[in-house]
């Protein structure tokens, strides 16, 4: 008895241990080699970003900026080095044209990860880097040529970035850095740089979101007083070094009298001038598909009791929208039949 | 012009950059304005009134005074309705079936057909059918038409309007109330009804929460626990107030949970999935009988009805079984008792009621009558006729405490969904992920809930 209970004990634990796929030693295996590759390709994106930025990468700047040992580091410029991917010379870390591909490959499926998580799940711009920052290390190519196609092969990320092609061409940003913008001229954001983290946020807080038609008030030594959409902020000149800023028309601002969606009354009613660029993808297609195009009349017709929907007519139809919604949509606003009537 | 299939592909390549990201706005707006100009030239509208009407209607529904407890009432009523009027059948049919299956048995023994055989096939078999048709075909076959009629009337887009608030904060979406609502009649049905939310992750956050809601399988238990434990420890006065209020708390209870674990997968596991809120107000109308009828007994009725049957039929036979075979001196189910004890003890159960559990995946409606024929030592799934038996069986002889009683409410309403519900979820998402994400978290905060509260009880003087 005693001995069948050993035995099976045994087999059992060299069944937890050894199943393929299953095992102990399976996911143990897998976890490495998942850990392998975020560090790899971290580590060419890194030297590739060096590369467009500073020079050439060093093995300090790869240990700063991958947060490992100096030995680590070092076993892991190696690996990448016999895999054909670096080429570690006089002047510091250079990439091999295979090397520049895979990390065009590893920016590619970050940016277009960024894209979907901004178009169809709604997440706020502040999150998507970090979530994107895991995903990129486990898409394949093939997963991310498939979101490529979903998506509409997208040009930018939703910070700005250009998204590199499957055959590793970027496209360069035709931008003028915030700072050197002239006064007065209406300029759209064109890229908000998303690192450093404690930068890009309080850009975000400053209300500031790529896409936006923005114009300079007055320009300061030290900070930028600026007009965004129906708000004004004032920004550092400090932070606006990571704004980046193309051409406007004049027409792009909204007119004076425009007012969102959110902040008009029961009974009034107005025309649809266009909707907030912030509101992308998914949640910009079914607002259209709903009929809330420029042009269209749209009165709110039913307050909640708590605040949140709010009912709009638009084309014959009843609609609820949330406030998150309805302040994305802009309207010129027309006097109501019964503010009119008190005003006689 | 290009014309080998490289050059175009790289023309539309090098014209996709050109096009700019605003294409598919202009191109709705176009649409909608080519639609427009037909629709002038052909559509003349005559007269506002009603318009009007539906705008007084709804000004009513949602206001801050009237809305709220329009709603209540109308929800009450439809439960009212529902008990009310399946008491009678549910009796009737329960009596015409079991009466079917002692011919049938008798018929067979007559026959010289082994015990074994007719044991299995009716005792077995058509029993549990016969148990889980007569429980649950007549509320459902009163409660799915008067939400239909509901729903037909364009009222319940409007419940979606009012309670949109409390289910935005959670991340999910206003029309989950009115799944949940289905959701009370039958978990399945709950789960299908989850194609009126077109946003597929608030979808899958009120498919996967769905189970909290207890349906009307899981009621019958709920009411008796709350009757037998819960009013015989307030004075005869106010004692059938207590039993309501706390079958009452054990829905508020589910719809918190549902609440909270919305919250927390639109956090967690959803969070990358595609999310967008669309709400129409329709037109009130005139509901149409006929096609109610059609659609709440066919689609909804008869289908979930065929599904518990296909299910409900094997758990029937393996119920026979486990009481009928013996190894040594025991039957099966007393084996599996002993062996369940320990862990029911943990969590302030016992080993019966988990086995009950276990074979009642299937259906929920026969974890009762399993539960008795364990605890009686009977052949076959027995029902109790009064309260006052069913007291003496689980207090006097088998040692129930108010303990017993509060974990068996909790574990029924966080309990994993029945067959029926996992096999729909599975249908409606394609998807083993969810589907086991679906059955089995419901069931570690079953466990997690019950052990947590179990040893509160044992730890406090």
């Amino acid at each position: 008895m005693t001995v069948w209970g050993i035995l099976l004990a045994a087999i059992l634990t060299a069944a937890i241990l050894f199943v393929p796929k299953a095992g102990l030693l399976a996911l143990w295996n897998r976890f490495r080699s998942h850990r392998d590759r975020t560090r790899s390709e971290d580590a060419l994106k890194h030297i590739l970003a060096w590369r467009q930025r500073s020079g050439p990468a060093s093995l300090e700047s790869l240990a700063g900026s991958l947060r490992l040992s100096p030995s680590t580091v070092l076993h892991l410029a190696t690996r990448l080095e016999t895999a054909g991917w670096i080429q570690c010379g006089a002047a510091g870390i250079e990439l091999t044209p295979a090397g520049e591909r895979r990390a065009l490959q590893v920016v590619r499926a970050h940016r277009l990860w960024e894209r979907h998580l901004a178009d169809d799940a709604n997440m706020p711009i502040g999150r998507l880097h970090q979530a994107a920052e895991r995903a990129e290390h486990s898409l394949t190519v093939s997963q991310v040529a498939r979101l490529d196609a979903h998506l509409g092969h997208p040009q930018h990320d939703p910070h700005g970035d250009p998204i590199p092609s499957a055959d590793g061409r970027v496209a360069s940003l035709n931008a003028v850095c915030l700072n050197d913008w002239p006064v007065d001229m209406p300029g759209r954001i064109a890229h908000i740089e998303d690192e450093p983290d404690a930068v890009f946020r309080r850009i975000l807080a400053a209300g500031l979101r790529p896409s936006q038609v923005v114009r300079v008030v007055e320009a300061h030594d030290a900070s930028l007083r600026m007009q965004v959409e129906d708000a004004e902020c004032v920004i550092d000149r400090a932070l606006a070094i990571n704004i980046h800023v193309s051409s406007a028309r004049r027409d792009d601002l909204y007119p004076a009298d425009a007012a969102r969606l959110s902040d008009m009354r029961q009974g009034d009613s107005g025309e649809i001038i266009g909707m907030g660029p912030e509101c992308t993808g998914f949640s910009r297609r079914r607002l259209l598909d709903l009929g809330l195009t420029p042009g269209a009349s749209v009165q709110v017709v039913l307050d909640n009791t708590f605040g949140d929907p709010r009912a709009f007519r638009v084309r014959g139809t009843t609609i609820a929208l949330r406030r998150e919604q309805a302040e994305h949509v802009w309207v010129r606003p027309r006097e109501s039949a019964a503010r009119m009537e008190v005003s006689r | 012009m290009p014309t080998s299939p490289e050059a175009i592909l790289e023309r539309s390549d090098s014209l996709r950059r050109e096009i700019g990201g605003d294409f598919r706005d202009r191109m709705v707006g176009a649409l909608y304005e080519s639609a427009q100009q037909v629709a002038s030239r052909s559509v003349r509208e005559t007269g506002k009134r009603k318009w009007d009407f539906d705008q007084r209607v709804d000004r009513l529904v949602t206001s801050r005074s009237l809305g709220l407890p329009i709603m209540l009432l109308l929800l009450a009523l439809v439960f009212w309705i529902t008990i009310l009027g399946a008491n009678v059948p549910s009796q009737m049919l329960a009596n015409a079936l079991f009466t079917v299956e002692a011919a049938a048995a008798g018929w067979f023994d007559s026959l010289g057909v082994p015990l074994w055989i007719t044991g299995l096939l009716w005792h077995g078999m058509f029993r549990g059918l016969a148990w889980v048709v007569s429980v649950m075909l007549p509320p459902m076959a009163i409660f799915f038409p008067v939400f239909t009629i509901l729903e037909d009337l364009g009222y319940l887009p409007r419940v979606a309007f009012n309670l949109d608030w409390l289910f935005r904060r959670a991340g999910a979406h206003g029309k989950q109330a009115l799944t949940m609502a289905m959701g009370f009649g039958c978990n399945a049905a709950g789960v299908t009804s989850t194609r009126i939310i077109d946003s597929p992750r608030e979808r899958l956050l009120a498919i996967l929460t769905n189970n909290f809601v207890p349906c009307n399988g899981r009621f019958p238990t709920l009411i008796m626990l709350a009757v037998i434990f819960v009013a015989a420890s307030f004075p005869p006065a106010v004692a059938s107030v207590a039993a309501a209020g706390a079958v009452v708390c054990v829905v508020v209870l589910g719809i918190g949970f549902t609440l909270a674990v919305s919250w927390a997968l639109s956090r967690s596991v959803l969070s990358g999935e595609a999310s967008a809120f669309t709400l129409e107000l329709p037109p009130y109308r005139r509901p149409s009988v006929l096609r109610i009828l059609y659609t709440s007994l066919i689609d909804r009725t008869v289908f979930v009805l065929g599904r518990a049957m296909l299910t409900a039929a094997p758990a029937g036979a393996v119920i026979w079984i486990l009481a009928n075979v013996t190894y040594g001196e025991r039957s099966l189910a007393s084996l599996a008792i002993g062996w369940l004890d320990p862990l029911g003890a943990a969590i302030g159960l016992d080993g019966v009621i988990l086995l009950a559990y276990v074979i009642a995946i299937p259906a929920n409606e026969i974890v009762v009558p399993t539960m008795l024929m364990c605890y009686l030592g009977g052949s076959m799934m027995i029902d109790v006729a009064t309260y006052d038996e069913i007291r003496v069986v689980l207090i006097d002889q088998h040692g129930w405490t108010l303990l017993t009683a509060v974990n068996l409410m909790l574990f029924s309403l966080l309990h994993n969904p029945c067959a029926t519900t996992i096999l729909t979820i599975w249908k409606e998402t394609r998807s083993p992920r969810w589907t086991t994400l679906g059955a089995l978290m419901p069931l570690a905060f079953a466990f997690a809930t019950c052990f947590a509260t179990a040893q509160a009880v044992r730890l406090l003087p």
